[in-house]
């Protein structure tokens, strides 16, 4: 009687509950208890955090309809998104007014930078899109500070123009893009000094990977395929130089370039990358372990490979097939959130009731937590793995982020306003009050020790029967909002 | 309400230190895993001290001796030769002298304490503040590498030393140093190592996480740096609550430079296992009216040496087994600019101190001359790893100096004696 995976797409309503039967969830998760809805897991992943109305909205549709209806982005409106933006010179303007004002006022450049990213995480209806442009974000990763001007018009026109498109124009919109040339040296290499950095770096890290096949005769084929690719003298725009550009034959992975060509040498490699078989394992690899897991399925990694070479890298089918496989569905809780994606979170879960109106309190804990978006220095991009992130002072900030924007209704965090009648409606006893916190934020409630020590937190006695009154109410609720966010429960998806 | 980060921890950031005292922790909870004194061998603690922005290294050690190579790219920046006034530079050899506001650490040089070492940086450098700081901390030229060379030491150290405070970077941010597998403790105070929430309910709060993380579904990982958390705490409620006086009246500057240094001191002399300590200093990028003897540089260099003074005064009977080395991304352009100030240059000046430093100044000076010189800036005649690679070796007890800094070959300067 196991239902397939058809079956679950197809369900609509509270399909959730009654389908759970036919799902294996994975026992030795990290955090073993994870909500037993389907649905609230697809939403947990493709989303940067599940407020009430995705839930409704994707139990009326159905998951498969969802993650279409997420797919394809362009058609979902997304007004205070636009409204953010068209507010924001810095966000729109091109790159000569975005250079002089860079050079003039860094601040207002890379907080309106910073502080659109953390927006359109919590606010944009496109969520799955703003989730890709985080994995791209860090799979092409450029730090902002010392290209701050070309890098704002990089996540525009690169990364975000292609993060749901093919692959293949992803790759080529990153190769002519002026941040990144600077960033690994393309900018410099010439006939006479090629500069092995991003021919390196492309190979490794943006297509085959490090074990993908390719030896060092690559990587000098390849720097020299791409010399000429430069910038311009101000470093805004790209262009080709040929002057620049060894003429010379070169093998590339086999195929070889013949003699006096120019920039099609170029071309012909970033083809070759985009569409070598190395390449879709690589990133099927990656966004598994994004999506899915730290560790994987060996299955999941080649199925998703395969869809990327048969639609010629279709990111949309890439992750339509991922989202819909067997081993997603199986992974609920096994990811522990990365810093910005906690943060969001939270601020999402607690949405409407938590209106975040300040970059300020993001901006402190990112840079507490080592998460700041565009300020990681090496090409890797941030780690995308548990270990990574389980510190002493993750745990110390990740808590008190918790606590404090959990207090919001107390004026203790700067963010924002929070009006908590909204989030938690009135009930009669503390064991109520602990289940409707925890099925709020949670989506499951709690049972067991950690729920009597949840009520011990708000009654001594630890009487799940113990009415509430508006003095225990306002006593405690924020302080039992923060423990549910800062709990084992909230640090995994 | 846009508060500045520092208006917000006025505000909002630090609601006391609570004196909760150690049995209010569970019994689950394991006591604190201190090395016992002396568990790295009799080894030195290693201060590191980088100065952001990129110090002028030739205001703060001044090549005097060069005359006007020197004065004439300098109009009114440079410092005067020794001798003339209290403004002009302290002599140490007879070519280089100290800038008149680093006169605290003549003392210390005297002392056969200090290694004054100049014309030293990143070999082929960037002179991108970014760019070098990352090479320079991670102590490697592949930007690929995910570890610092802190780390990178703790790692192949043949000890090992569970302490939460092995590894401490006094501010916001765990440092590109020490980052990597080693979980490094950052710390602004010692104060603010606590929850936030309100006052009364701390005690609850902390005993409910502290309940949910045992649970089984919390995991092992989590439960441990949970319980890491917890033990770091309540050590540094009893650390802050017991408060701190130097000794031989050391006085600290009171920027957070000071505060970082005097913390340091704090746990040195409380055993607890720390082997590194980081510590920034900020401000060095001084592009305009950086000053001369006095304004903007000399007030940092003021801060800089008082700050190690303190801290030599303070620690004067653990000096024999504590190293402080400090460093900086770049130097500066050789010659003023429009703006009365510098530009990113090449090689700055390092520092050592601590009994292990053989005293004295230590450069490859090949002069100011237009071909000495790299792209008109100072040029790099020794490597910084070097001067690291010595610490390690002699002091630190970590001869695996090939694995820290893999793409480096390390050349014995005599800057440093073994323990």
């Amino acid at each position: 009687m196991t239902l397939t995976r058809r079956d679950l797409f197809k369900a609509t309503g509270a399909a959730g509950a009654a389908l759970a039967v036919g799902w294996h969830f994975h026992a030795a998760s990290p955090a073993r208890a994870a909500a037993d809805d389907p649905l609230y897991h697809v939403l947990q992943r493709a989303t940067w955090g599940v407020r009430p109305a995705d839930l409704e909205r994707i139990r009326q549709m159905g998951a498969q309809a969802w993650i279409d209806w997420q797919l394809d982005y362009e058609s979902i409106p997304d007004p205070l998104v636009d409204e953010f933006i068209s507010a924001r010179r810095p966000l729109r303007a091109d790159i000569d007014s975005l250079s002089e004002l860079a050079e003039r006022d860094y601040g207002a450049v890379i907080t309106n930078f910073l502080w659109g990213r953390i927006y359109r995480a919590i606010y944009s209806e496109r969520q799955l899109y703003e989730r890709m442009v985080e994995f791209w974000t860090d799979h092409f990763n450029v730090p902002a500070p010392d290209y701050l001007a070309q890098r704002v018009v990089e996540d525009r026109e690169v990364i975000r123009k292609h993060a749901l498109g093919k692959f293949r124009d992803l790759l080529f919109a990153s190769a002519t893009s002026p941040a990144m040339l600077d960033y690994l040296d393309q900018a410099v290499s010439s006939k006479e000094h090629p500069n092995e950095n991003y021919a390196r770096e492309i190979m490794e890290l943006h297509t085959l990977g490090v074990d993908g096949g390719y030896t060092q005769a690559d990587v000098v084929a390849l720097a020299r395929a791409l010399t000429g690719w430069t910038l311009t003298n101000n470093s805004r725009h790209f262009r080709y130089v040929h002057e620049m550009h060894d003429t010379a034959e070169k093998t590339l992975l086999g195929v070889t370039m013949p003699a006096g060509r120019g920039s099609e040498d170029g071309l012909q490699a970033i083809d070759i990358l985009a569409r070598h078989p190395s390449t879709a394992r690589f990133i099927a690899r990656k966004l598994s372990r994004r999506f899915i897991s730290d560790q994987p399925p060996q299955s999941i990694i080649e199925s998703t490979a395969q869809v990327f070479l048969s639609t010629d890298g279709d990111l949309r089918a890439v992750m339509r097939h991922l989202l819909t496989s067997a081993e997603f569905m199986a992974s609920a809780g096994q990811k522990f959130r990365r810093p910005l994606e906690y943060m969001v979170a939270m601020a999402r879960v607690l949405s409407p009731a938590l209106q975040v109106t300040s970059l300020d309190p993001f901006y402190y804990y990112l840079e507490a937590l080592g998460h700041l978006p565009y300020h990681w220095f090496p090409p890797n991009g941030y780690p995308d793995v548990a270990d990574a992130w389980i510190t002493t002072n993750g745990m110390l900030h990740r808590w008190n982020a918790a606590l404090e924007m959990a207090h919001a209704g107390d004026g203790m965090f700067i963010g924002g306003a929070m009006n908590l009648d909204a989030l938690i409606p009135p009930v009669a006893t503390v064991g109520e009050l602990v289940d409707a916190v925890s099925e709020r934020l949670l989506g499951m409630t709690l049972n067991g020790e950690a729920r009597d020590r949840l009520i011990q937190f708000v009654i001594r006695t630890g009487n799940p029967q113990q009415p509430v009154d508006a003095r225990l109410r306002d006593n405690y609720l924020p302080g039992l909002v923060g423990l549910v966010l800062a709990s084992p429960y909230f640090q995994w998806s | 309400m846009a508060l500045s980060r520092r208006e917000f921890f006025k505000q909002f950031g630090a609601p006391g230190v609570l004196g909760l005292s150690s049995t209010f922790f569970p019994a689950w909870m394991p006591k604190m895993a201190f090395a016992p004194p002396g568990s790295s061998g009799a080894h030195d603690v290693l201060v590191v001290v980088f100065l952001r922005g990129g110090m002028d290294g030739l205001n703060a050690v001044v090549p005097y001796g060069e005359g006007g190579l020197y004065y004439d790219r300098r109009p009114t920046i440079a410092i005067a030769e020794p001798g003339r006034s209290d403004y002009s530079a302290i002599d140490l050899n007879g070519f280089f002298g100290l800038h008149p506001a680093l006169r605290p650490l003549k003392e210390i040089y005297d002392e056969s304490m200090l290694n004054v070492i100049h014309a030293v940086g990143i070999v082929n450098g960037s002179r991108s503040h970014f760019d070098a700081m990352e090479v320079m901390e991670r102590g490697i030229d592949n930007k690929m590498t995910p570890t610092g060379w802190i780390t990178r030491h703790l790692t192949s150290a043949s000890w090992q030393n569970d302490s939460p405070f092995r590894a401490i970077g006094m501010g916001a941010m765990v440092p590109s140093s020490l980052r990597g597998t080693v979980s490094a403790l950052s710390l602004r105070s010692i104060a603010d190592f606590h929850l936030q929430g309100r006052e009364d309910q701390l005690t609850q709060v902390q005993r409910t996480l502290s309940g949910l993380y045992t649970l089984d579904a919390a995991g092992e990982a989590m439960a441990a740096s949970a319980s890491s958390v917890f033990e770091t705490m309540s050590f540094l409620q009893e650390l802050a609550a017991e408060g701190y006086t130097p000794d031989r009246n050391a006085n600290y500057p009171e920027d957070e430079f000071g505060m970082g240094l005097r913390q340091i001191a704090q746990f040195i002399k409380r055993e607890v296992g720390l082997e590194v300590a980081c510590v920034d200093m900020g401000g060095w990028d001084t592009h305009d009216e950086q000053g001369g003897a006095e304004g903007a540089m000399a007030s940092l260099l003021d801060n800089f040496a008082r700050g190690l003074h303190a801290f030599y005064n303070d620690l004067h009977d653990y000096m024999g087994r504590v190293t402080v080395v400090t460093m900086s991304e770049f130097g500066r352009t050789t010659a003023e600019n429009a703006s009365r100030g510098t530009d990113h240059g090449r090689a700055s000046v390092m520092f050592v101190m601590g009994a292990g430093a053989t005293g004295g100044l230590h450069a490859d000076w090949r002069g100011l001359h237009a071909e000495a010189l790299d792209e008109g800036d100072l040029q790099v005649t020794m490597d910084y790893r070097d001067v690291l690679s010595e610490i390690l070796i002699k002091r630190v007890g970590n001869p695996d100096v090939a694995q820290i800094f893999p793409d480096h070959r390390y050349t014995d300067h005599n800057l440093i004696r073994s323990v």
